[in-house]
């Protein structure tokens, strides 16, 4: 299998510069939308990106590097499988594993992944986000 | 796709799965690693490859949320889904109209079934396939749902009948490992100086079983018809590329002859250690 590399480069700040003010309000908007999400029950934290910037927020932050991996991929497959099986626009990606899954999707110009505990309700975070 | 041939009763399930979900519209099997089980037959092999390795990314971190066990993908025009079942991951792309209770009572019920199935009826080789995965020792199959050809049985006297051998790998004891059975497809073998007592077969194969011997060198084979027939024969590697790592045993005439078989049906080949 051909290896792919991959790699996170986005930076861990808040916000930066604002580009377009729209766009940031949108942004702002996720975030805001994201802080409350990790507060309900199951939610294990998120990590959101765009084009200028990126905010992680996790209660473990020793998994920092390989959820922000893991997010990256999850996206990149999610579009690849949608170009090879002519399934249009991705929604979201979940990807489930024993203990927790992760909810993937592009909003915008914003990539956003939430990590759940395995029982969390992932529509419930959906509908928050869109 | 090394396991092509074991994989014709997964396949045939395949088909008939997308047959009565007629919303499915690919389906295949993999492995963590990578290695495609198998496919529908409505889904090119490189689309296959394409989308397994999609998932690199993924299975590479996936110890972080504890092995992937499934994966749902949400488009306008369809969805992707991945479970993982008995050590296999199964794909199935299903469109956007698809009523997702019926598909996964279908393949939630089905798959597993039939994997079960398969494993009961072969034991040794789908045991492998699982614990010996980090080892890679060996490819698998054996399942004797096929239809052979419905030859007379004259019987000659290299041939055994099949009955006193019907079930040698069920006896996990001792200190060599069962042999490993595969199936493989005949091609014809021809030369002039080509040996009428050797057989050849996919050097990963060969290499897979001896590896799983301690390196032992594999110089004789038992090949069996699912008529029943056997007969032994010496085996070296397949020299054609042409032909190698395709799932097929080449062999000559006489052999062919005796076993009363032809180019394009299966045997079971596996492995004489002394």
């Amino acid at each position: 299998m051909v290896k792919k590399k991959k790699s996170f480069q986005e930076e861990v700040t808040a916000v930066a510069e604002p580009i377009a003010t729209e766009e940031m309000t949108r942004t702002s908007d996720f975030r805001a939308n994201l802080e409350e999400i990790k507060t309900w029950n199951g939610v294990i934290g998120y990590i959101l990106r765009n084009t200028t910037s990126a905010a992680i927020d996790l209660k473990d932050p020793t998994k920092i590097i390989d959820y922000a991996i893991l997010s990256s991929s999850a996206l990149d497959a999610a579009e690849e499988l949608s170009t090879f099986f002519d399934l249009g626009k991705v929604k979201h990606i979940v990807v489930e594993g024993k203990d927790i899954k992760v909810l993937s999707l592009i909003l915008g110009e914003n990539k956003i992944s939430v990590f759940l505990e395995k029982d969390a309700d992932c529509e419930k975070v959906l509908t928050k986000l869109r | 796709m090394i396991n092509e041939v074991y994989s014709f009763a997964l396949k045939n399930a395949l088909d008939e799965i997308r047959n009565i979900c007629p919303d499915i519209t690919h389906a295949f099997m993999f492995r963590e690693d990578g290695e495609i089980v198998i496919g529908d037959q409505n889904t090119p092999e490189k689309n296959i490859v394409q989308a397994v390795n999609a998932f690199e990314g993924i299975f590479e971190k996936a110890d972080s949320i504890g092995h992937v066990e499934c994966i749902t993908l949400e488009s306008s025009n369809g969805r992707v889904n991945v479970f993982f079942m008995n050590e296999l991951y199964f794909l199935i792309v299903t469109s956007r109209n698809a009523d997702m209770n019926y598909v996964n009572t279908v393949t939630h019920v089905l798959i597993p079934t039939i994997l079960r199935l398969v494993e009961k009826i072969c034991p040794a080789p789908l045991k492998s396939n699982s614990s010996l995965t980090e080892t890679r020792p060996e490819p698998k199959p054996e399942t004797p749902i096929f239809e052979e050809s419905e030859e007379p049985e004259p019987l000659r006297e290299s041939i055994e009948e099949s009955e006193k051998s019907v079930e040698p790998e069920t006896t996990p004891d001792l200190l060599l490992p069962e042999p490993p059975v595969n199936q493989l497809i005949v091609e014809n073998l021809g030369g002039l100086l080509v040996p009428s007592d050797t057989v050849r077969i996919d050097s990963a194969i060969l290499a897979q079983w001896e590896e799983l011997y301690e390196d032992k060198k594999i110089e004789e084979v038992e090949i069996e018809t699912f008529d029943g027939k056997k007969t032994t024969c010496k085996v070296k590697p397949i020299k054609d590329s042409k032909y190698d790592g395709k799932g097929t045993v080449q062999m000559p005439e006489k052999i062919q002859s005796t076993l009363e078989i032809k180019k394009g049906e299966l045997v079971r080949a596996k492995p004489i250690v002394e």
